[in-house]
C-alpha cells in the first residue's frame, strides 16, 4: 500500500512538471499583453516596453522559464502581475471556497443520484425508472448558467428565502449553509445526474448476476440484497464516475461561482486569462493539477475499501 | 412547511446584514475583482470609480458633472497664473487631513504626488504630465508648478482622475508595494477592507474637510454577471448598480420600483479608423464611400436614443475644442457605390477587420458591416478575445478598428491620440493612430501650445476638419454612462456627468427617510 502511495506520488511530481512546462509556454504563446492590461489602453509604447523590463517579461523565455521552476520548487510562486498581491495568497484566500462548493456539490450529488439510480435499476421499464432517466437526462443538458439564474428568480427574488449575492462566508453555520445553498444545489444536481444513470446502468448489470438470484432463492429480504450484494459491488464504477467528475466540478464551477457570485478559482482564472496574469495562471494551474491528481490517487484508494479483492 | 423555511431564511438573510441599512451603501460593479488600488496606477473603470470617493485633487470637476467648464478649487483653495501660462502657483488649503495617522496635506505631499504622477516607474499617466518642467513647494502651503510649454488645461490635469490624485507622501513612503492594496487619500471615504473577488468596504471619513459624510460605509461589491447583479439590485442587495450601455438595460432596470436611471457623460465614443496604408483604404475615395455607407441615424436608433449621442467629428461632442464644422458625410448608398467605381471597384471591395468579442463592440460592429454590404463593401470581420484584439490592432494587423473609448474631455487628448503621426501603430512611440493619420499633425501640435485661446480653438477645429476631410475615421455613436439606484438615496447633487466613470458620492449623500 505505502510502496503504491509512493509511487502514485511519483507519478504525481512528473505529472505536475510537465503540465507546469505546458502552462508556462502556453500561456506565453497567447497573443496579449499583460503590460496593457496592467497600464491600460492609453499607455504609450515607452511605458508598455518600461514594464515589461520591470516585470521581467523582456528577458529570454528560457530563463523566465528556469526562474518560475525555481520559484516553484521554494514556494515563491510570484505575485499576481495585475493586482501585484501574492499569488500563493490570493489562491488561498478563495480556495476554501471552491472546496466547500465542490464537496457540498458532491455529497448532495450522491445523496440524491445513488438512491435514484437503484431505485431507477430496480423499477427497470417502469414508470419511475422513465421519470428518473427522464430527470436525469434533463439535469444533464441544461447549461449550469441557465439553471443558476432560475434558481436565483425562484428562490432569491420570488420567495427570497436566499440571497442573489453568495458571498462565501458568514459569521454563523446558518449563515453559511445559507449562502451554500443555491449554488450548491445548482451544481449538485448535475451531478446528480450523472450519478443517477451510473448508478443505474452498474445496478442492472449486477441484478442479473447469478448470486443476486441465489440470494432471491435463499429467500434475503430485498433490501438486504440491494444493499449488501448488489450496492457494493455497483459502487464501483460509480467512484470511478465520482472521481473523475470532481476534476471536472471543479471546472464546471466557474459559471456557478460568477453567477452566484461566490469567491473561488473560476473566479479567479477567468480574471487572469482575460488580463494575460501569467504568475496567477501558473499558480491555478499548480493547484488544478494537484487537486485531480490527489483525486485520483484517493479513487484508487477507495476500490481497495469497496472490493477487498482489490490489493495494493 | 414553506413558510416556515421562507421564513428561517429571510431571518437568516437579515441578520447577515445582506439588505442595506440606512447609513450603508451597497454597489455593485461589473467587474470580478479590484485591480491595482493604486490612484496613480489604476486605469479600469473599476478601479478609477472606486478611487473616485477617496482621493482629492488640487482642483476637482463640480460633483455630478463631466466638463472641465466646472472646474472648482478642491485642495488648493486658489491659485494664479502666469501671462504666458507657463508658471502657476496653488495656495493650498490648511484643513486637509489624509486617512488614518498620516497627518495633513501640505505642499510637501502635493509635490510628492505630482512628481509621482510624473515618474513612469510609479505612475501609468507619466506621459501625460510631460509638459512639468518642476513641481516645487514654495511655501507650507503653496505650490508652485512650471511648465516647459503651456498645456491645454493645466488645471484639467490636477483633478483627482489621471494622475492628479492627492496621495499621502508619508502613507505612500510607509507601506511601499501595500500601498496598492492600501489606498490612503483625504477624500470623504476611506479604505477598511478588502475581501477578494467579493467587495471592497469604504467607511465615512469623520475629519474629511468638507465634513462627515452622512453614508457610514460603502461596500463596492464586484459582481461580474449582469444579469446576478441585476438580480441583486431588484432583490435589494445593492442600492447602486453599475449599467450596461444598453437602452434594453435602461428600460427594463427603470421598471422597477423606486429605481433611479442616470445617463452620464463622458461617452464612449465608437471610432471606425481606416487604415490608411492599405489598399484599397489608401484611396481616399473608397474612405468616401466607406463614410457615406454608415447611417448614423440608423446606429442611433439601433443603441438606443436614449443612451447614445451620433458622433460627427473625431472629438466627442461637449469635449473642450470640439466643432461640428467639418466635413460630414450623409448616408447616401449610391454616393457610396459611385465613389467606389470612380476608384475603380464597381464591383466591389473585400476589407478585413480583426474585431473583439466583447457583446457591446460586436453588435455595432455587426450593424456597420451590414451597412457596408448595401453599398458593396464586404467587410470581413475576424473576432479574437479581447486581449488578444488590443494586440493585434497595435501591430497594424486590421484594415478596420473599430475603437471605443472615453478621454479627458479636451480635444487635444483624442487628437493627440488617435491622430497624431506620433501615436501611429507600430512605431516606438505608438499610441492608438491606427489609420496612420498625419494630416493634422501641424494644428495638433500647435494647439497643444497656443497660449490665446481663440487660436488654440481654431486650431483644434482645423484639425478635426482635415482629419475628416481625408476621412482617417469614421466617427459613428457616443454611448453614454448608465447607472441606476435606489431612489431613497440622495447623492446631494444633480448628476449630468462624471469623469471617472461613477456616481459622485460625497460627503452630502445621504438616504432619505
Amino acid at each position: 500500500m505505502t510502496a503504491f502511495v509512493l509511487k502514485r506520488l511519483g507519478f504525481a511530481v512528473i505529472t505536475l512538471f510537465a503540465v507546469l512546462t505546458i502552462v508556462f509556454f502556453i500561456v506565453r504563446i497567447l497573443p496579449g499583453d499583460p503590460a496593457m492590461a496592467i497600464l491600460g489602453d492609453q499607455a504609450s509604447q515607452e511605458a508598455l516596453i518600461a514594464l515589461r523590463q520591470r516585470l521581467g517579461l523582456d528577458q529570454p523565455l528560457i530563463l523566465q522559464y528556469f526562474d518560475f521552476l525555481r520559484g516553484v520548487m521554494v514556494g515563491d510562486w510570484g505575485v499576481s502581475l495585475v493586482s501585484g498581491r501574492p499569488v500563493i495568497q490570493e489562491i488561498g484566500k478563495v480556495l476554501p471556497a471552491t472546496l466547500e462548493l465542490t464537496l457540498a456539490s458532491l455529497v448532495l450529488g450522491a445523496v440524491v443520484g445513488i438512491p435514484l439510480g437503484v431505485w431507477s435499476a430496480v423499477k427497470r421499464n417502469k414508470l419511475p425508472d422513465y421519470i428518473t432517466r427522464m430527470a436525469s437526462l434533463l439535469g444533464l443538458s441544461f447549461p449550469a448558467f441557465v439553471s443558476a439564474v432560475l434558481l436565483l428568480l425562484v428562490f432569491a427574488i420570488h420567495l427570497r428565502w436566499f440571497p442573489v449575492i453568495s458571498s462565501g462566508q458568514g459569521s454563523t453555520l446558518g449563515e453559511r449553509l445559507q449562502n451554500l445553498a443555491l449554488p450548491a444545489i445548482n451544481l449538485g444536481l448535475i451531478m446528480a445526474a450523472y450519478i443517477t444513470r451510473v448508478t443505474r446502468s452498474a445496478m442492472l448489470e449486477v441484478l442479473n448476476q447469478d448470486y443476486v438470484r441465489t440470494a432471491h432463492a435463499k429467500g434475503l429480504a430485498f433490501a438486504t440484497i440491494i444493499r449488501r450484494h448488489c450496492m457494493r459491488n455497483a459502487m464501483i464504477p460509480v467512484v470511478t464516475v465520482v472521481g473523475l467528475y470532481l476534476g471536472i466540478l471543479i471546472g464546471n464551477s466557474v459559471l456557478t461561482e460568477i453567477v452566484f457570485n461566490r469567491p473561488g478559482l473560476g473566479k479567479l482564472i477567468i480574471g487572469a486569462l482575460n488580463q494575460r496574469d501569467y504568475t496567477m495562471l501558473q499558480g491555478m494551474m499548480v493547484i488544478y493539477t494537484l487537486i485531480v491528481v490527489l483525486v485520483n490517487l484517493l479513487t484508487d484508494l477507495t476500490y481497495g475499501l469497496i472490493d477487498p479483492r482489490i490489493k495494493y | 412547511m414553506n413558510r416556515l423555511i421562507g421564513l428561517a431564511c429571510a431571518g437568516m438573510l437579515a441578520a447577515s446584514g445582506a439588505f442595506a441599512a440606512g447609513t450603508t451603501l451597497n454597489v455593485g460593479m461589473g467587474s470580478a475583482d479590484a485591480g491595482k488600488l493604486d490612484p496613480h496606477v489604476a486605469t479600469s473603470t473599476p478601479d478609477k470609480g472606486l478611487l473616485h470617493w477617496m482621493f482629492n485633487g488640487l482642483v476637482r470637476i463640480k460633483p455630478g458633472e463631466a466638463s472641465p467648464e466646472f472646474i472648482e478649487p478642491d485642495i488648493a483653495e486658489s491659485w494664479t497664473a502666469s501671462e504666458d501660462g507657463l508658471t502657476w502657483v496653488f495656495t493650498l488649503r490648511q484643513d486637509v487631513d489624509c486617512h488614518g495617522d498620516y497627518g495633513g496635506i501640505d505642499a510637501a505631499d502635493v509635490v510628492y504626488s505630482l512628481n509621482r504622477s510624473a515618474n513612469p516607474e510609479q505612475s501609468s499617466f507619466a506621459k501625460d504630465f510631460e509638459a512639468f518642467e518642476s513641481v516645487e513647494a514654495t511655501g507650507e502651503y503653496e505650490v508652485t508648478i512650471k511648465l516647459k510649454n503651456p498645456v491645454p488645461s493645466l488645471l484639467g490635469m490636477l483633478v483627482p482622475y489621471h494622475g492628479g490624485n492627492i496621495v499621502c507622501q508619508d502613507a505612500v513612503e510607509a507601506l511601499g508595494e501595500e500601498y496598492q492594496r492600501t489606498p490612503i487619500g483625504t477624500g470623504p471615504f476611506m479604505f477598511a477592507e478588502y475581501q477578494p473577488q467579493q467587495y471592497v468596504k469604504l467607511v465615512a471619513n469623520p475629519e474629511y474637510y468638507r465634513g462627515e459624510p452622512k453614508i457610514k460605509e460603502i461596500f463596492y461589491r464586484y459582481i461580474p454577471s449582469d444579469a446576478s447583479r441585476d438580480l441583486a439590485f431588484q432583490s435589494g442587495e445593492i442600492d447602486m448598480i453599475y449599467g450596461k450601455q444598453d437602452q434594453t438595460w435602461s428600460e427594463r432596470i427603470s421598471k422597477l420600483p423606486g429605481t433611479k436611471v442616470t445617463v452620464m457623460k463622458p461617452g464612449e465614443m465608437s471610432v471606425l479608423h481606416l487604415n490608411m496604408t492599405m489598399p484599397p483604404l489608401d484611396d481616399v475615395r473608397v474612405r468616401k464611400a466607406f463614410a457615406h455607407a454608415i447611417n448614423r441615424d440608423a446606429m442611433v436608433q439601433f443603441k438606443g436614443p436614449d443612451v447614445t449621442l451620433a458622433a460627427i467629428s473625431p472629438v466627442p461632442e461637449g469635449n473642450m475644442g470640439y466643432t461640428d464644422q467639418v466635413p460630414t458625410y450623409e448616408y447616401s448608398i449610391d454616393k457610396a457605390k459611385a465613389l467606389l467605381a470612380e476608384a475603380g471597384y464597381p464591383d466591389g471591395v473585400t476589407i478585413k477587420a480583426i474585431h473583439t468579442t466583447l457583446p457591446g463592440m460586436l453588435s455595432t460592429m455587426e450593424a456597420v458591416q451590414s451597412m457596408l454590404r448595401d453599398a458593396g463593401i464586404n467587410m470581413e470581420i475576424e473576432t479574437v478575445e479581447h486581449a488578444t484584439f488590443h494586440e493585434q490592432i497595435r501591430k497594424d494587423m486590421s484594415q478596420v478598428v473599430h475603437y471605443a473609448a472615453a478621454r479627458f474631455p479636451v480635444a487635444d487628448v483624442y487628437l493627440s491620440q488617435f491622430f497624431h503621426s506620433d501615436a501611429t501603430v507600430n512605431t516606438p512611440t505608438a499610441v492608438a493612430n491606427f489609420s496612420h493619420c498625419a494630416v493634422a499633425d501641424d494644428d495638433i501640435a500647435g494647439a497643444r501650445v497656443a497660449t490665446d485661446p481663440v487660436k488654440q480653438a481654431e486650431m483644434w477645429a482645423s484639425a478635426q476638419a482635415k482629419i475628416m476631410e481625408e476621412v482617417c475615421a469614421v466617427p459613428v455613436v457616443q454611448s453614454l454612462q448608465l447607472w441606476a439606484w435606489n431612489d431613497r438615496l440622495d447623492l446631494g447633487a444633480e448628476v449630468n456627468g462624471s469623469l471617472n466613470l461613477s456616481p459622485p458620492v460625497t460627503e452630502k449623500a445621504f438616504f432619505k427617510d
